[in-house]
């Protein structure tokens, strides 16, 4: 699927992968959060060799060193916005600490109503945007974003680009995979993606 | 049909896992259905094949010795007497053999005729000098064939050699009855017990019409002049004593079986359910190609089909397997024979149910889902129904009670079959510990006094002076009859203080006794007599004294089938002299049996402990015991499966929500914890309900289906509803790590691009 792809994103970099369906832009985010497995290559998160880990090596550095941002949200139905948030604190035992920062997060993405509500009460600007929260709140070196605006208005999509952008520049590497041309207007560096190759 | 076949194949193939876990639970509950059928189905039959391969008469006279002419002339007269055989029989015989001793021989002298005992090892007796003995005598005291087996009566004794082992179904076997059972010639009992040539006192009777032996006997009664002491026994009415005994037990057999089938079929059509409800689109296009629901749900009926013949066979032999050790003891107990090969047909039968009823459960959603327009089908899945309810937190344990909730009607149906299961594990634990109790505990039946002494009255003042001693007093016991029908015997019991402080079995109606008049009793005597408070009981007593009483009260007492009265010790002393009585002792807190026994030896009185009502059937209620636990363990498989299948449910309907955990780095420990909290909420649910039922509706249905006469405490301890609790907890970590182990080998990728 994926071929010599070459690719490095930097602490404060939002790299954008464009390209058609079936290009391998999903295949190339789910190698980089070690969801999937490489045939070859070499892949290094936060200074740590993909290849070289364990299921259980790649569970932990999930929790603690990536972040997901997903098309449709993937909110748990059953939880509240906070809930949703707080969720990957919990999986890596945060307590108070977690939660206080989880309450700041929030605050700061404007999503103090939204947190006390169920997903399916909220717009789907609002759930981007806690989804956005979750995937901050372990404080992860890497974002994956799949089409994060896939799903939304362009009023939406623009504070969901707008808030990837300060992701960035507060020190975090982003990829953006996305199949908008019109998405990688915030990107520091746009890579495009063909039948697995960069182009 | 090849083709369905064969598609059918493919998907089993493809989809291992699934197929493996859904035979694990049609496994589980073919076990269960495999160990009911075999106990109920041999207790059920058991008499009635031991009474046919023995050829046991349809009715057995005994009387005072005859000549055996003059008896088989008045027996071979009634019209529809078919055969008769006579023997001469004589109880309390001296039985020694390799060491092993017993007063209470019964040993019959065999004339030659129709048998009524089925050989099971070695051969019939041929000549003199050889004995039959009883299975059970040669089970207890493991005599073999060949051995020598002495006989004695009064100053003659015999001593034969045993060339066979038999069984009879007339009674329950040795050491159930407190003497064994044994077969010689005539000849050699006779002069053994000093006879004159010819006697016989008991005669087997074969009839032509079985329908009509009632008159028969009628007919036999009215021409029975100068036959003395006659009595008849029927084989119905040893199968309906003996069917009453097992019918609790296949009772329970039968609600357990409802609870295995129960739980596979909610489960299996609940998964089916769910699998449906995954493939609707592959119905949908199977449709758009011309499949007509029939194909549809035939395919879907034929791979579970597939799945569960397999899991069944191995299932019913597992369950069948696990029981039959226990049955076939408990058959011997009883005199009975083993189903053997009998047991096939049955067991065949509930594999094909099973096997049917598994079919269904998959075909009947694919039907209803095959029957929608096609273009629904095409849409994909239903909406899975999302809770609400925010009161339970949201790490991961909550967030698997809240998964759990999302599917109200499936809790409750878990929780609904967990709770059955629950109570009737709870009801055969308390069953298994009150028939140890019963053997052991004399509380348990109302006696709390916990030794005796035979010493004179006058002693008590001394004995209840005793360190460890916490009260004392004379115990009369004789033997009464009913002086309107002299045929109903009782037990009657006098007590020279308050009997409630020392043996109070509970009041089913009425009060007490207050004085010397007055009478409580039996409610086993109360059926019997018809008599209730207000009535009148009038005793005849051995020493032809008539004392009468006004019933009291009516108590619900196990002792001698509830055929007992309670009555005060001095016009009963007085009206028979010649009785003698027993010391009851009441043992203080903190003083043991053993302590009051040294003090009560140093004064010079040996002491005996009060033992249970059932002492002399403690190997029976053993095994017994051992099959009602073995039965629970098997009932805790299938809450095994039911969880596993619960858990495996969710899992499959909510993997998109795993994928996303195990995106944010749950591990395993993580998703087996989410599946624990959702199994823990059923779990715990599950117990206590069972509990209540248990408590408030089974227990008290099956006390009185045990004995009417008397309150069994069939109502589960602390204990038993801790370990049943413990137990379904245990279970619900156990499936949950089971479950989540596997669900979290999945590829995460694929779960994310879930609908």
């Amino acid at each position: 699927m994926l071929d010599g792809v070459d690719l490095h994103a930097a602490p404060g970099e939002l790299v954008a992968v464009v390209g058609r369906s079936g290009s391998g832009k999903s295949t190339l985010l789910h190698l980089l959060g070690g969801l999937d497995r490489a045939d070859g290559g070499t892949i290094t998160v936060a200074g740590v060799k993909l290849e070289a880990q364990s299921q259980k090596g790649l569970t932990a550095l999930r929790r603690t060193s990536i972040g997901f941002v997903f098309q449709s949200f993937h909110l748990l139905p059953e939880l509240s916005g906070l809930e949703n948030v707080l969720l990957p604190a919990r999986l890596a035992g945060g307590g108070a600490r977690a939660g206080l920062r989880t309450r700041e997060l929030i605050a700061t993405l404007g999503l103090a109503d939204a947190a006390e509500r169920l997903p399916d009460t909220l717009s789907g600007g609002e759930q981007q945007r806690l989804a956005i929260a979750r995937a901050l709140v372990n404080e992860p070196a890497l974002v994956l974003a799949d089409e994060p605006t896939g799903n939304l208005d362009g009023e939406s999509a623009a504070v969901v680009l707008d808030l990837l952008r300060r992701i960035a520049d507060g020190g975090r590497a982003v990829v953006l995979v996305t199949h908008d041309r019109e998405a990688t207007a915030q990107a520091d560096r746009v890579i495009e993606l063909r039948e697995g190759r960069v182009v | 049909m090849k083709a369905l076949l064969r598609y059918a194949l493919a998907r089993v193939a493809a989809r291992r896992a699934r197929a493996l876990l859904a035979a694990g639970g049609i496994a589980a509950a073919a076990a269960m259905l495999g160990a009911a059928t075999t106990v109920a189905y041999s207790l059920a039959t058991g008499f009635d094949r031991a009474a046919d391969r023995a050829g046991l008469p349809h009715a057995i006279a005994r009387f005072d010795s005859l000549s055996v002419e003059d008896v088989r002339r008045r027996a071979l007269a009634l019209p529809n007497v078919e055969s008769a055989s006579f023997r001469l029989e004589k109880q309390g015989v001296h039985v020694h053999s390799e060491g092993n001793f017993n007063d209470h021989g019964k040993v019959q002298g065999i004339r030659g005729g129709r048998r009524g005992y089925a050989i099971v090892a070695g051969r019939d007796i041929r000549a003199r000098g050889e004995i039959v003995i009883e299975r059970g005598l040669e089970r207890e005291w493991g005599v073999e064939l060949g051995d020598a087996m002495d006989l004695s009566e009064f100053r003659s004794s015999i001593t034969l050699r045993v060339v066979g082992v038999a069984v009879t179904p007339d009674n329950v076997a040795f050491p159930l009855t407190n003497g064994p059972r044994l077969y010689a010639r005539y000849d050699d009992v006779r002069e053994l017990v000093g006879e004159a040539p010819g006697a016989v006192n008991v005669a087997l009777l074969w009839v032509q019409e079985p329908d009509l032996l009632d008159v028969t006997l009628a007919q036999a009664r009215a021409a029975s002049f100068g036959i003395d002491e006659l009595t008849f026994v029927t084989r119905d009415g040893i199968r309906s004593l003996i069917n009453q005994a097992a019918g609790i037990v296949i009772a329970l057999l039968v609600a357990f079986s409802l609870v295995a089938v129960g739980a596979a079929v909610m489960m299996l059509s609940a998964a089916s359910a769910a699998d449906v409800q995954r493939r609707l689109r592959s119905i949908g296009v199977l449709r758009t190609l011309g499949a007509t629901p029939r194909t549809v749900a035939g395919g879907h009926a034929l791979e579970a089909a597939l799945v569960a013949l397999p899991a069944g066979i191995v299932g019913i032999l597992a369950g069948t397997l696990a029981v039959l050790g226990p049955t076939e003891r408990l058959l011997e107990a009883l005199s009975e024979l083993g189903a053997g090969a009998a047991l096939v047909p049955p067991l065949a039968g509930c594999l094909l149910a099973l096997v049917g009823i598994v079919a269904l459960a998959a075909g009947w959603p694919a039907w209803r889902a095959a029957s929608r327009p096609p273009v629904e089908t095409l849409g994909g899945a239903d909406l899975v129904q999302i809770s609400r309810r925010g009161i339970f937190g949201a790490g991961t344990l909550g967030v698997g009670l809240r998964l759990t909730l999302s599917r109200p009607a499936r809790a409750a149906t878990t929780v609904a079959v967990l709770a059955s299961a629950a109570a009737v594990v709870l009801l055969m634990l308390s069953l298994a510990g009150l028939l140890q109790r019963l053997e052991t505990d004399p509380e348990t039946v109302g006696k709390r006094y916990r030794l005796t002494v035979s010493a004179p009255v006058e002693a008590v003042p001394r004995i209840a002076r005793l360190p460890g001693v916490a009260g004392a007093t004379a115990r009369y016991e004789t033997v009464a009859a009913d002086s309107f029908s002299l045929g109903e015997t009782f037990e009657l019991i006098g007590f020279a203080a308050d009997h409630v402080e020392f043996e109070a079995p509970p009041l089913a109606e009425g009060r007490r006794i207050t004085g010397e008049r007055e009478v409580e009793v039996g409610l086993g005597l109360a059926q019997a007599l018809n008599l209730s408070p207000g009535g009148t009981l009038a005793a005849q007593l051995a020493s032809g004294e008539e004392l009468r009483y006004r019933v009291s009260g009516v108590v619900r007492a196990l002792e001698n089938e509830g055929r007992v009265a309670y009555v005060g010790a001095t016009r009963l002393a007085r009206a028979q002299p010649f009785l003698t009585s027993t010391i009851a002792i009441l043992i203080s807190p903190g003083a043991t049996k053993e302590s009051v026994a040294a003090e009560l030896a140093a004064i010079g009185y040996f002491a005996e402990p009060v033992v249970g009502v059932t002492v002399q059937n403690g190997g029976f209620l053993d095994v017994l015991a051992a099959l009602l636990r073995s039965l629970a363990g098997v009932v805790g498989l299938v809450c095994l499966y039911v969880l596993a299948q619960m858990l495996a449910l969710t899992a499959q309907e909510r993997r998109r929500t795993i994928a996303v955990l195990q995106t944010f780095g749950a591990g395993r420990r993580h998703v087996a914890a989410v599946l624990a909290g959702s199994a823990l909420l059923v779990a715990t649910l599950g117990a206590a309900c069972g509990i209540v039922l248990e408590r408030f509706v089974v227990g008290p249905a099956a006390a009185s289906l045990a004995a009417s006469y008397v309150s069994l405490p069939l109502v589960a301890g602390a204990a038993d509803a801790a370990l049943v609790t413990g137990g379904l907890v245990a279970l619900a970590v156990l499936a949950a790590a089971w479950v989540g182990g596997s669900a979290a080998r999945r590829p995460i990728v694929v779960g994310l691009r879930e609908d």
